[in-house]
């Protein structure tokens, strides 16, 4: 495959997205499309950020984006929940479909779309209240439970799934900021599911925590992947190929390449992607 | 080997300082010291300047009074008017008998300026109060004027020659005598803080300006902290980033340094010459004092709301919450604390402000507290002001003793501010 030069960098493209095509073809019915985007492209400024990014994220699947720093992989997870409206000079064209319709539609409502598609971020930030009020407060601003009984139950559910209510149960009026680094992350998971969301958007989640509670939330992810579909934003090589069943590829703005992980990381088609994987650049 | 030699062979190892890390440190030193030398002398003057003014206020602390036997004739006194009765009289006679040897107009008169000139109406009212005091002879106590109090505390010294100080040698006759019949005493100067203004300083007292400035700070806190709150809010969280918020940010933060008489010029053409507001009104001046406070309390709320950290901002956006929930739920509450505290350092320097207070007239000679805030009234810095150009002697210490009880009330705020401040802290 030709793959240096600029034409090639076209060229390249237009193979793989013959490629991703060809993927999705394959696995028809086996998973449905949840979000598609279609030749997105972002600008910060006069400066364009992203590049004519499409890619199909199927439901329920793990979702890893790979890339050197400044690759565009979070600027893209964050146009998937319109995150980046609250930045003044962030501009993005193309379309960004979830369950088939198009979130930078007029008629979409961040707000509403910010609680189908959770984000947990990369630095732990729990709001400085309890561990309740911290689950509590999606749900109660999004009316989706009265106080009491029903809260309660949406508050343990979530910790629940999260892994983490047997730790907090005795303590659930202690401020969240209390816990450890890994468990404040969980805590954030748990925040982002009580929302009863479909995706879950996942910028380097265990960056800034320590092997032990990496582990912990890898496994987790493994597990919300049954309920939840995924998008996991990493700098980890090796966690990208633990956590995620698809990885896409990012390099200067570009998606470089798209495709099941354990395909990805043994047999990668683009001459980048491989220099990457292999620690070549990065 | 002797120790000469020794520190020889150790020149020149890695471990032994050389001349300039000993110059160095010789400058870490000397910079130490400066500091320590400043503080020592912030300290030194503040410690002169609260001594002065403590040992200057303390003389007001307390108030000479005199009792004297006064008789209250029934036949003198209608019953059933007992306001009209000629207490001026009885009192007089009263005074009489005690200096039988006083009779020249002259001397009379000299002789009742030892005693407060409204001791008659002190008389009307204790009678007016309890009528049953009628007939009886009664223990009637009440402050001497100014001379006596100043000569029972020896602010008047005795060994000057009679036409260089306030009172002649009789009067300081008459004085001794009082003393010899034990009837001084000097109770506490409780009408320092419940009487209201007087021309007299033994009846002068803060009422009215406390009165005042508390109506002047209410108005002022309900109108700036609201407004202030609202407009940093918006500047700082909705407000897009152009060319008009720069110019209106500029313009906030040197409003903040515009002097304060220029605020009263504007109170003066505004509030009173074009709304027709109450002059030496308690509403105008707390109107004059918000607009000096909006600043402050604007610059220290976007400072406060830029201090919490964005990280959750986007944790509450990530959940769905709105802008307006962002910062009404987790933003304004974490900033809370700091936009307290630079509220209370607004409302602080608003109690001390003078010069806007003096432009709209709140500097009146007024000797009853104000009913409402629409009454004419005066602050406590204007009720300074007044006293410290005041010629009689006993107005001294009481300029010193409202300076205390400002300073006293400005620590109050701070303290209240600390408190506020670490009880949201706590919360959070």
């Amino acid at each position: 495959m030709e793959t240096t030069g600029t034409s090639g960098m076209v060229m390249t493209k237009t193979v793989e997205d013959m490629d991703v095509l060809a993927e999705t073809a394959s696995r028809a019915g086996a998973h449905d499309v949840k979000v598609a985007a279609n030749k997105v492209s972002v600008f910060y400024g006069e400066k364009q950020a992203l590049f004519d990014v499409s890619i199909d994220i199927p439901a329920r699947q793990v979702m890893a984006f790979i890339g050197p720093s400044g690759c565009g992989k979070s600027t893209f997870l964050r146009c998937i929940n319109r995150m980046n409206d609250t930045i003044d000079i962030c501009r993005v064209t193309g379309r960004i479909e979830i369950d088939g319709a198009n979130v930078y539609d007029a008629k979409i409502d961040p707000v509403l779309l910010r609680a189908r598609v959770g984000m947990v971020f990369q630095k732990p930030n729990p709001f400085p209240k309890s561990i309740y009020d911290n689950i509590a407060y999606g749900p109660r601003i999004h009316g989706k439970a009265k106080a009491g009984s029903e809260m309660d139950a949406i508050v343990e559910k979530s910790l629940r799934r999260a892994g983490l209510w047997n730790e907090v149960k005795d303590r659930l009026r202690e401020p969240g900021t209390g816990l450890s680094g890994g468990q404040q992350q969980r805590l954030c998971i748990a925040r982002a599911i009580a929302v009863n969301p479909d995706i879950i958007l996942m910028d380097e989640p265990c960056s800034a925590l320590d092997p032990i509670a990496t582990a912990k939330v890898e496994e987790l992810i493994d597990e919300l992947r049954e309920r939840y579909t995924i998008v996991i934003v990493t700098h980890s090589m090796q966690q990208a190929a633990r956590v995620s069943q698809r990885a896409a590829f990012f390099h200067l703005g570009y998606l470089v390449e798209e495709g099941e992980t354990e395909r990805m990381f043994t047999n990668p088609s683009d001459q980048r992607t491989q220099d990457y994987i292999t620690g070549r650049f990065g | 080997m002797s120790d000469n030699s020794a520190a020889k062979i150790r020149t020149g190892t890695w471990y032994e300082p050389d001349a300039s890390l000993k110059r160095r440190y010789a400058a870490d030193k000397r910079l130490r010291m400066y500091g320590v030398a400043a503080i020592v002398f912030a300290l030194g003057m503040l410690t002169i300047l609260v001594g002065t003014i403590a040992s200057t206020a303390l003389p007001a602390l307390t108030q000479t009074h005199v009792t004297l036997q006064v008789e209250l004739p029934a036949e003198a006194i209608d019953r059933s008017a007992p306001r009209s009765a000629g207490y001026q009289k009885m009192l007089a006679d009263t005074i009489s008998q005690l200096y039988p040897e006083v009779d020249t107009p002259r001397e009379l008169r000299q002789l009742r300026q030892l005693f407060t000139n409204n001791a008659q109406y002190m008389l009307r009212d204790m009678v007016v109060a309890d009528p049953s005091l009628i007939g009886q002879t009664i223990d009637f106590t009440f402050p001497m004027s100014d001379i006596g109090d100043q000569l029972h505390k020896g602010g008047i010294d005795r060994n000057l020659p009679p036409d260089q100080r306030r009172v002649n040698d009789e009067q300081i006759g008459w004085y001794d005598r009082l003393v010899e019949q034990d009837r001084i005493t000097t109770p506490l100067n409780t009408g320092m803080i419940f009487n209201a203004d007087s021309r007299f300083p033994e009846l002068a007292g803060l009422s009215g300006a406390l009165v005042g400035s508390f109506y002047a700070l209410l108005i002022c806190f309900l109108v700036s902290f609201p407004v202030g709150i609202s407009a940093a809010v918006y500047l700082e969280e909705f407000a897009p980033k152009n060319r008009w918020t720069d110019l209106i940010e500029v313009n906030i933060n040197n409003l903040a340094a515009v002097p304060s008489i220029v605020f009263g010029l504007l109170g003066l053409a505004v509030f009173l010459n074009f709304f027709g507001m109450p002059r030496s009104a308690p509403i105008v001046g707390g109107l004059v004092l918000s607009l000096m406070t909006l600043p402050t309390i604007i610059i220290a709320t976007r400072a406060a709301l830029k201090a919490v950290p964005p990280s959750i901002r986007e944790a509450a956006i990530g959940v769905g919450a709105s802008k307006m929930q962002t910062v009404g739920h987790h933003v304004l509450p974490l900033a809370m604390p700091g936009i307290l505290t630079g509220t209370i350092i607004g409302l602080a320097q608003a109690l001390g402000e003078t010069a806007p207070l003096l432009l709209i007239g709140m500097n009146a000679f007024i000797t009853a507290a104000p009913d409402s805030m629409f009454n004419p009234s005066t602050a406590l810095p204007t009720q300074i002001y007044i006293w410290a150009d005041s010629p009689e002697r006993g107005f001294t210490s009481r300029t010193s003793a409202a300076i205390v009880v400002l300073l006293g009330f400005l620590v109050c705020m701070n303290a209240i501010a600390i408190y506020m401040r670490k009880r949201f802290e706590r919360k959070w």
